[in-house]
């Protein structure tokens, strides 16, 4: 065992590290409010390193749209909002159902669909998806999240640094 | 663009460095060397997402609005990615299907380093006419 895996962190400054026997399959993970912010568009461009014309002007849907993937932080946030965990992202689905616009308001909501231990590592499955003013699907998203990358027989022990960015906005 | 089964779509490449992880002053696991060492991790791991926007350029390239609207993608991210990696998206055109008077194209997709290793692998498919 390295000096690295001597411990799994306990807390950070958000309070401590939920733990996986916390973690409750089919928990609903309660709703947030998300309005597409042209900002936060020039963030994802500025991130991913591409200024697609369609992200800053007109595009064939009529007017400015943003990348899908900017949709990838509510629901994230959401699981932060219920559960203090880092880890790292195992698995990622989505489907893209129409196309994200500035100014646009979701309602983004989702919920716990399974857990598993495997090789000694935690692992936590959710879903999420956002609905426009119209109650119409925009995206769906399923994720797995690893807890830790190393054992769960690992103790959890002391702080970490590393907090996560719990800021609900893409910046 | 060719989009037929067995053709390969264009690659996209990326030079990762610490710098494109910075979040203003956080210390993350992405940014910062002692807080990767208390994750397990031996140096600070590239964001997944980030990594993965390399396939959805490519997708978005090859398949225009028919990856914003109807695109579809399900990843594995085998390994951590570090943050002074040279990435590649690249993939090809594994089958063809009719869907709703389009054709919906799948297509295997890969992230792999400058050493050949895939540290993100799974499908995708976009809608074309």
């Amino acid at each position: 065992m390295s000096d690295q895996e001597t411990r799994r962190v306990a807390r950070d400054e958000h309070g401590p590290r939920a733990t996986f026997e916390e973690i409750e399959i089919g928990k609903d993970l309660g709703a947030l409010e998300w309005t597409v912010q042209l900002d936060e568009i020039a963030t994802q461009i500025a991130l991913d390193d591409d200024p697609h014309p369609w992200f800053t002007g007109d595009s064939p849907f009529g007017g400015t749209i943003a990348p899908p993937q900017l949709a990838y932080r509510p629901p994230r946030w959401l699981l932060s909002r219920n559960y203090n965990v880092r880890g790292l992202l195992y698995k990622w689905e989505f489907e893209n159902l129409l196309p994200l616009r500035p100014g646009m308001r979701l309602t983004v909501k989702g919920r716990i669909t399974d857990k598993w231990i495997k090789a000694e590592r935690e692992f936590v499955a959710y879903e999420a998806w956002g609905e426009n003013e119209a109650g119409e699907r925009v995206f769906h998203t399923r994720r797995v999240q690893i807890l830790d990358v190393i054992k769960r027989t690992v103790p959890r022990e002391g702080a970490g640094v590393d907090s996560g960015v719990k800021k609900e906005r893409i910046a | 663009m060719n989009l037929e089964p067995g053709a390969a779509l264009p690659p996209v490449a990326k030079q990762l460095s610490l710098e494109m992880f910075r979040q203003g002053g956080a210390r993350t696991i992405h940014n910062d060397y002692e807080a990767a060492r208390q994750e397990g991790l031996p140096a600070p791991v590239a964001v997944g997402p980030q990594v993965a926007a390399l396939l959805f350029k490519m997708m978005r390239q090859c398949f225009g609005a028919g990856w914003v609207v109807g695109g579809r993608i399900a990843l594995t991210f085998r390994r951590p990615v570090y943050v002074t990696e040279r990435v590649a998206a690249e993939g090809r055109v594994t089958r063809v299907e009719p869907e709703g008077g389009k054709r919906r194209v799948h297509c295997e997709v890969w992230v792999a380093n400058a050493q050949g290793e895939r540290a993100i692998v799974g499908e995708a498919s976009g809608l074309v006419d």
